[in-house]
This record gives C-alpha cells, structure tokens and sequence, in this order.
C-alpha cells in the first residue's frame, strides 16, 4: 500500500510484532498519532509564540508546563527538548571541553557521545568494560587517576550510559558519579534506553545532566530527545547569548546558545508531548515488561547452543544473544544459508532482527503484550524444533 | 457550518487512529479479545456518525 504515488506506507508495525532493539520504546502512542494528525505542519507550535519568543516560553499549547514536567520526571530542575540525545550531548560537551581536554567516556558508550568529544576537539579517553561487560566504579577510579597523571588534571566531563546499547546492561552510575565529583567532573548520564521506560531520577543518582530519547524511549516522533540538568549547572549550559553585530549593533535577547534559539518546533514536540501523560504512566509498569523480556530470553536460551550474552538475569529488555552454536549451525547447511531465521520469522510476523543475523544479535521486547511474547517466545521455540535444534523444557 | 465538518474529519482520523493501535497491539494475528472486539466496534459506530455528518456537510 502506498500513501503517495512514491512513498509506501508502514505498516510494519500493524502487520508484525517487532523486535528491533532500538525502536521499541519510540513507538507511538495512539495520542502522539492524533497529534501528528492535527500539528504536522512546520511552525505549527508557533501560533501563539509571543516575546521573549521563545520555544520553551510558549503557553498555548503549555509547552512551558511540559519542560518543568520534564525536569520533574528525571529529578532534575530544568529541562529542554532537543532534537535527540545526540544534540544533548552535543550541547553540554560544546559547554565544558575546548579543543585538548581529556573527556571521559566508557568501553560501551554510543558513538554520537564520542562524535560530540570530537566536534569540540577533546580527547576521549575510555573506562573500561570487565569481563561481564558492567562499567564499575572501581575502573572508573583508575581511569581518572590515569588521566591526571596524563593530562596534569581531572578530565572536564564524564558520559556514562545508565544502559547501554550493546548489551542492555545497568552500569554503576551512582558509585561512578560519587568518584567523578570527587574529582569535581561534572557526570552525563546517557538514558536514551532508561528515560521514558523506566523510572529515572538524577538527582538520586549524583549526575549533573540526564538525557534522554524522545525515539528511543519516551514514544515520541523523531527526532526528539531531552537535556535536563541541576540549578547548579544550568546556567552554565542554557547560556543565553551575548554577541552582538558588529554593523547592526543587533543581540539576540534570551535565545539560548547551546540550543541554537528554538530546538523542536511543531510535531515532533507535539507528539512527544502528547505522549508524556503515558509515558509517566507506563515507568510504573516497567516491572511487567521487564518480566516479559525475561520470558523470551529464558525461551531462547531453553535452546540447545544458545548463549545469552547480556547480564543474568536480566534488568533491562535490551539483550545480546549468540546463537553461533544454534540457529548459525544450522543456517550454515540450510538451503537460505543464514536468512532461514529470518525468513521463517517473516512468515510468522516477526520482524527487526538483521536479515541474515545468526550469530550475535540484539532484540527488544519492550511494550510488547504478554500475549505478543509468549506467540514471540513459542514461535522461535517451534523454528528451533522444525530445524532439528533440541529445546530443553 | 465548516467547523462541523473540519471536526468530524478530526474526530473520523483520530477514531481511525485507535483502530490502527487496536491493530498494533493485536499483531501479528489479529485476533481480538471480546474486551477489543468491543472497543472495535464502538469506535466504528462513531466513525459512522462522524462520516453522516461529513455526508451532510459537504453534499449541500
């Protein structure tokens, strides 16, 4: 089916259960539809912009309301839309490292975290995973002793991701933000798979900056995301901007400089908005989703070869699994090689695996029903079983 | 008179919205409890009332 004579429309998601590990806590909710609906056009949140014209100003719709109800929501004091996590990261590394600065990352940090060092010209330096794939407090410790013994002094900023995107697995960000104020560096919390899905609060954690996915987590269009930060340090990185024209004479009032004036305008912050009621909503139900996460991990696990790679049990439903010693041993005589698994998923509506993926792979299970899992979970079992792989019960 | 009509073709997208999420959240089989059966069928019920008033709007 198409929706204009180019374009396809997408019905993935009508017509599969999808598994994608970074689509499935972006996906819409029916009144971020209804807003797409009615917001769509460009500058359409702009009706009603009066001076100081800006964004996060704006009464009618209450996006004014929405940014202290975002603050709220990550136990921070103030908060900011901004076109995806990204941008976030962007804008606080634009705020803290000038061109040198050592900048602390982790062996499992994202890589737009490692763009925005480089788009100020600092020098990451990574705190290394361990054996099970957890970024502890104790290499943190040594990474920052490393890195004054290196540099002469403390690194400017810390990035640490509450999950990360490899493995889904919960790091020490409370420990690691203690020992990084220790050394007075200001900590980043990446929650691009945590805010939006389950409970967040930075302030309990010790960080100076939470951001968060407005695709990834928070059902919202993209791109979207949030920047939310301490009084402390707001000031520091929604700066306002103080240059003038040299032939003008013209300044540009409160427009913030780390946010470039307004961020998102019209419907992705309209559906992000409309969102937001349920996705308050929803953290309180994390429990049940990660319960049913765990129902598909013990399922595939229940087959013979197969290796869950993420930490047990599991605290999130991201998850790397390695099937080189299942479904890759068969696909290695199968007559479609190592698209079988996938295309004997298709045919039972199962999508968002890699085509060909058969040996070290990543799912999300998030925002699927009990019903969709327990289909999910039998429907791997019985391809197991139809290529002569052994299930255990 | 057009605001009428304006707002039942809100009212008809956004009811057809929630029959897409019923979709969504049934998938891939699509085999509706009585619960959904039930929330199905009234929101076609008031898709039909919004398509009359549609009807009577732009048929003058």
């Amino acid at each position: 089916m198409k929706c204009t004579a180019d374009i396809e429309a997408r019905d993935l998601e009508e017509m599969n259960i999808n598994i994608d590990p970074i689509q499935a806590g972006g996906r819409l909710t029916a009144d971020a539809m209804k807003a797409i609906i009615a917001w769509g056009d460009g500058y359409s949140v702009c009706d009603n912009c009066r001076k100081p014209f800006r964004l996060d100003y704006i009464e009618k719709p209450a996006i004014n309301v929405f940014h202290d109800d975002l603050a709220a929501f990550v136990g921070m004091d103030e908060a900011r839309v901004v076109p995806g996590a990204r941008r976030g990261f962007q804008a606080v590394a634009g705020t803290y490292v000038q061109k040198g600065d050592p900048v602390m990352l982790t062996g499992l940090s994202h890589y737009t975290e490692f763009l925005a060092v480089e788009n100020t010209g600092g020098v990451p330096l990574e705190i290394p995973k361990d054996e099970k794939n957890i970024i502890r407090a104790g290499a943190a410790a040594e990474k920052l002793e490393e890195a004054v013994r290196t540099f002469g002094r403390p690194p400017v900023l810390l990035f640490i991701d509450h999950v990360d995107y490899q493995y889904g697995n919960l790091h020490e960000v409370k420990e690691i933000a203690r020992v990084a104020h220790q050394y007075d560096v200001p900590v980043l919390l990446n929650g691009a798979y945590t805010v939006g899905i389950l409970p967040v609060d930075g302030k309990a954690l010790g960080v100076d900056f939470v951001v968060g996915s407005g695709h990834k987590s928070m059902a919202a269009p993209a791109p979207s995301g949030v920047l939310a930060t301490t009084a402390e340090r707001a000031d520091e990185v929604f700066r306002t901007t103080t240059i003038k024209g040299d032939v003008t004479g013209r300044t540009f009032g409160l427009k913030e400089v780390e946010m470039m004036g307004c961020t998102l305008m019209g419907v992705t912050l309209m559906g992000m908005m409309a969102s937001f009621p349920h996705v308050q909503e929803r953290v309180n139900h994390w429990e049940e989703h990660l319960a049913n996460g765990t129902l598909f991990v013990n399922a595939l696990a229940a087959i013979e070869g197969t290796e869950i790679r993420s930490e047990m049990p599991r605290r999130h439903t991201l998850t790397r699994v390695d099937t080189t010693a299942s479904f890759d041993r068969v696909a290695e005589t199968h007559k479609k090689r190592g698209f079988f698994l996938s295309s004997a998923l298709k045919k039972k509506g199962i999508v968002g695996v890699i085509p060909g993926a058969t040996k070290v792979w990543k799912f999300n299970t998030y925002g699927l029903s009990r019903a969709q899992v327990e289909y999910l979970a039998a429907a791997y079992l019985e391809i197991a079983e139809e290529n002569e792989l052994s299930v255990s019960s | 008179m057009t605001q009428r009509a304006v707002d039942a073709i809100f009212q008809a997208m956004f009811l057809l919205t929630d029959l897409r999420v019923l979709m969504r959240e049934t998938a891939p089989l699509h085999d509706l409890d009585e619960e959904q059966r039930a929330k199905a069928s009234k929101a076609l019920e008031k898709l039909k009332k919004q398509i009359n008033t549609l009807e009577q709007e732009l048929s003058r």
